[in-house]
C-alpha cells in the first residue's frame, strides 16, 4: 500500500515492521479509580482506519498517548515504528491531529492560522504560506481562506481543523469524531474527503468515532474498544457482515409471519412495526421473500439495518478481546 | 442509513485500486527541509511579538498598542523641541527612569491589554491542542510567549529611549557631548530591560490563569494599579506623618512601602544602583524611597522575576490538551 512506515531504523524488540499504530497492553489510568485504557492491544496497517467506540469509551486517551501528550499508566505503544513514551516528538513532526473540540480562533483568517500552524510543524515560511493554501484548497475552502475563521460555519470550521492537521505533510492523521456537529450533508462531504485523503494522498488515517454508521462508509478497518478494552479489530466487511440484519414490515399478520420465519431456522425480534432478523446471506433474502409470498402477506418495506455500535459489539463474544493469556496476534487487524 | 452507507461506500475503492488515476488537484508531498525545534520556538516568537502589537489581528488590535507606543514616545519628543528651542538648557528628561508616572500608566494598560492576547485566547479558543501536537516541547511554548512579550514590552520601553537620544546627540555640541549622552543611554536601556523583564514575566503569568480576555485584563490591571496607589500613599504616609529617622534618612515604612508595587520596586531598584545620584544627571520627577533596603529592592525585583517565569513555565506544564 501506499504509505509504507518506515521502521527499519528501530532497535530491535520494537514495533511490528508494517504496523502504523502500535499498543501492546497499553494502559492508562486516571487516579486510582478511573481507567481510560485497559490492557489495550491492537495493530494498525496502513489506509483507513475506524476507532470506534461510546463516548467514554478511551478513544481520544488513545490518541493522545499516540502522540505523546499523555503518558501511559503501562504497556507500550508505537507510531510509525516510533515509541510514544520516547519518540513523541518524531511523531508529532510525522502526524497531524484534528482535536475532537473546537479549537479555532474566531479573529484570525483561515490562511493565516493555518500558515502559522504550519511553520509550528517545522516548515519554513514560505512554504508553509504555500501549503496552507494548499490545504485549504483540498478541503475545499480555497476561496473563503481570507476571511477570519469566526465567520465560518460549523462545516467549514472542521475543514480547517482537518487542513491544518495536513499542512504539514503528516504519514498519519489521528482525527477524532471530525464529523462532530455536523448536519447530514456536511457529514457526508467531511467523510468523503477524508476517504479521498486516505486514497489519493497516501496518509493512513485513524477516524474516532462513535458512530459505526457514517465510520463504515469510509474505513478499511475497524477497531472497537469499550471501557478502554478492545472489542474487535478487523477488516470492515467482516465486522458489517457480523452485524447486519435486515428488517422487514409487513402491513398485516406479523404474528404469522414471525411464526413462518421462526421455522424456517429465523429468530425474528419484533422490533418498531415490524421484525428484524439477522441477516445471514442470500439465503435469508430468500426465506423472508418465501415466507411472505407463502402467507400471501402484503409486504411493505425490507431495509437493511445495523445495531447501534455499542449493542453490536457487546452481543459478540469478546472473542477478539486481548486477554493477558494471548498478548500476540490478538485484535490484529489484517 | 444503511442504505447511504452502501451508496458511499461504493464510491470508495480502495486505496491500492487507484493508483494510476490522475486528478484535477494533486497532492503534493513536502519533502523539503524541516525546520528544528530553535526555528519553530523562533517562529513562535515572532508571532507572538507581532500579535502583541496587533499585527495580524485585525486593524481595531492595533489602536491601543499604537496610542500607548505614541505616548510612550511623548516626553522624547518633548525633550528633542524643548532642546531645540533652548540649546543652553540641557536635557529635560533622564534616560533612566524616563517619565516615572507617565511611562507606569502606558506600561500598565499595555501589560493588562496585551499579555491576554499571547495566552489567553489560545486558552479561550482551545489552540494549545494543536501546539502540542505539533513537535515542539511543552516548555517551549511558555518560553516563546516570554521571550516575545518581554521583546514588546522592550520595544515600547526602549525605543522612546533611543529617540530621546538621538534628540540630546543631535542637538549636543561636540563629539565628546555626544559621548557623554551615549554613556547615560546605556544605564538607562538596562533600567528598560529590567521594566521588560519583570512586567511581561508578570503580566503573562496571570494572563495565562484565565482564558476570559476581561478576565484576564482585570487580573492585571487592578492588582498591578492597586498595588502602586498602596505603595506610592504608604510612602507619602511613611514620609511625612512619622518624619525621618535620622538625619537624612527616610522611615522604615517609607523605605519599604516601595516593595509592594512592581513600578515602585523597579523605581526602587534604580535608586538603590544610581546611588549615589551622579552629578550632572538630569533629576528624576518622582522617586521611590528606599532609605537602607536598597539591597532588599534588588533582591526582590530578581525573585520577583524568577518567580512569575517559573509559575508560568509551571502553568503550561500542568494545562491540558483536551
Amino acid at each position: 500500500m501506499i504509505a509504507q512506515p518506515t521502521t527499519a531504523r528501530e532497535p530491535a524488540g520494537a514495533p511490528e515492521p508494517d504496523a502504523v499504530i502500535e499498543a501492546r497492553l497499553l494502559t492508562k489510568r486516571y487516579g486510582l479509580t478511573v481507567t481510560a485504557l485497559d490492557d489495550l492491544t491492537v495493530s494498525i496497517r496502513p489506509g483507513i482506519t475506524g476507532l470506534i467506540g461510546a463516548n467514554g469509551a478511551g478513544k481520544s486517551t488513545l490518541i493522545k498517548i499516540l502522540l505523546g501528550l499523555l503518558e501511559p499508566t503501562g504497556g507500550d505503544a508505537f507510531v510509525l515504528g516510533r515509541d510514544c513514551r520516547r519518540d513523541g516528538f518524531a511523531i508529532r513532526t510525522l502526524t497531524g491531529y484534528m482535536p475532537e473540540h473546537d479549537c479555532l480562533p474566531p479573529d484570525v483568517t483561515a490562511t493565516e492560522f493555518v500558515s502559522h500552524l504550519g511553520r509550528m510543524s517545522g516548515l519554513p515560511a514560505a512554504a508553509a504560506r504555500e501549503r496552507a493554501a494548499d490545504s485549504l484548497r483540498h478541503v475545499g475552502l480555497y476561496e473563503e481562506r481570507y476571511r477570519q475563521i469566526g465567520t465560518y460555519s460549523t462545516g467549514m470550521k472542521q475543514r480547517v481543523k482537518l487542513a491544518q492537521a495536513l499542512v504539514g505533510d503528516p504519514r498519519l492523521l489521528l482525527l477524532d469524531e471530525p464529523t462532530n456537529g455536523l448536519d447530514p450533508a456536511g457529514r457526508t462531504a467531511m467523510l468523503q474527503l477524508i476517504a479521498r485523503i486516505g486514497a489519493e494522498f497516501g496518509i493512513s488515517i485513524l477516524v474516532a468515532s462513535h458512530l459505526l454508521g457514517e465510520i463504515e462508509q469510509v474505513c478499511d478497518h475497524l477497531v472497537a474498544i469499550d471501557a478502554g478494552r478492545l472489542l474487535r479489530a478487523d477488516s470492515l466487511s467482516s465486522v458489517t457482515q457480523a452485524s447486519a440484519a435486515l428488517l422487514v414490515e409487513v402491513d398485516e399478520g406479523i404474528d404469522l409471519l414471525q411464526a413462518e420465519l421462526a421455522t424456517r431456522g429465523l429468530r425474528p425480534v419484533p422490533f418498531q412495526r415490524g421484525l428484524l432478523v439477522a441477516l445471514a446471506g442470500d439465503e435469508t433474502y430468500d426465506a423472508v421473500r418465501d415466507s411472505v409470498a407463502d402467507l400471501g402477506l402484503p409486504l411493505s418495506r425490507m431495509e437493511q439495518r445495523r445495531h447501534r455500535v455499542e449493542e453490536l459489539f457487546r452481543t459478540e463474544p469478546a472473542a477478539a478481546a486481548g486477554s493477558d493469556s494471548e498478548p500476540t496476534g490478538a485484535g490484529r487487524v489484517s | 442509513m444503511s442504505a447511504d452507507a452502501g451508496a458511499a461506500a461504493g464510491q470508495v475503492t480502495p486505496p491500492a485500486a487507484q493508483g494510476g488515476v490522475i486528478h484535477d488537484i494533486g497532492y503534493r508531498r513536502y519533502d523539503a527541509v524541516r525546520l528544528g525545534r530553535g526555528a519553530i520556538l523562533r517562529a513562535l516568537t515572532w508571532h507572538s511579538f507581532r500579535s502583541a502589537f496587533g499585527i495580524g489581528r485585525g486593524a481595531k488590535a492595533k489602536i491601543f498598542p499604537a496610542l500607548l507606543f505614541a505616548i510612550m514616545c511623548l516626553p522624547a519628543a518633548i525633550n528633542a523641541v524643548a532642546l531645540a528651542n533652548n540649546p543652553s538648557g540641557g536635557p529635560i528628561i533622564s534616560y533612566d527612569s524616563y517619565v516615572p508616572s507617565l511611562r507606569t500608566v502606558a506600561m500598565l494598560i499595555f501589560v493588562a491589554l496585551e499579555a491576554p492576547n499571547l495566552v489567553s485566547t489560545d486558552l479561550r479558543n482551545h489552540t494549545l491542542p494543536l501546539y502540542f501536537a505539533r513537535p515542539i516541547r511543552r516548555i517551549d511554548y511558555p518560553l516563546a510567549k516570554l521571550s516575545a512579550f518581554v521583546l514588546a514590552c522592550l520595544a515600547m520601553v526602549e525605543i522612546p529611549l533611543l529617540l530621546l537620544y538621538i534628540g540630546n546627540a543631535t542637538q549636543a555640541h561636540g563629539a565628546h557631548q555626544v559621548w557623554v549622552q551615549t554613556l547615560r543611554l546605556g544605564p538607562g536601556l538596562l533600567f528598560g530591560a529590567a521594566w521588560a523583564v519583570l512586567l511581561a514575566s508578570i503580566g503573562l503569568l496571570l494572563a495565562s490563569a484565565t482564558g476570559k480576555r476581561v478576565f484576564a485584563i482585570c487580573a492585571i490591571g487592578i492588582p498591578l494599579f492597586l498595588s502602586y496607589v498602596v505603595a506610592e500613599v504608604l510612602m507619602h504616609v511613611g514620609s511625612q506623618a512619622y518624619g525621618p529617622v535620622g538625619v537624612g534618612q527616610p522611615s522604615a515604612l517609607a523605605s519599604l512601602a516601595g516593595l509592594l508595587s512592581p513600578f515602585t520596586l523597579l523605581g526602587g531598584v534604580l535608586r538603590w544602583l544610581e546611588a549615589p545620584p551622579r552629578p550632572g544627571a538630569v533629576p528624576h520627577f518622582q522617586q521611590t524611597i528606599v532609605g537602607h533596603y536598597g539591597a532588599l529592592y534588588g533582591i526582590l525585583f530578581a525573585a520577583a522575576t524568577i518567580a512569575a517565569a517559573g509559575g508560568l513555565v509551571l502553568r503550561y506544564r500542568r494545562v491540558g490538551v483536551g
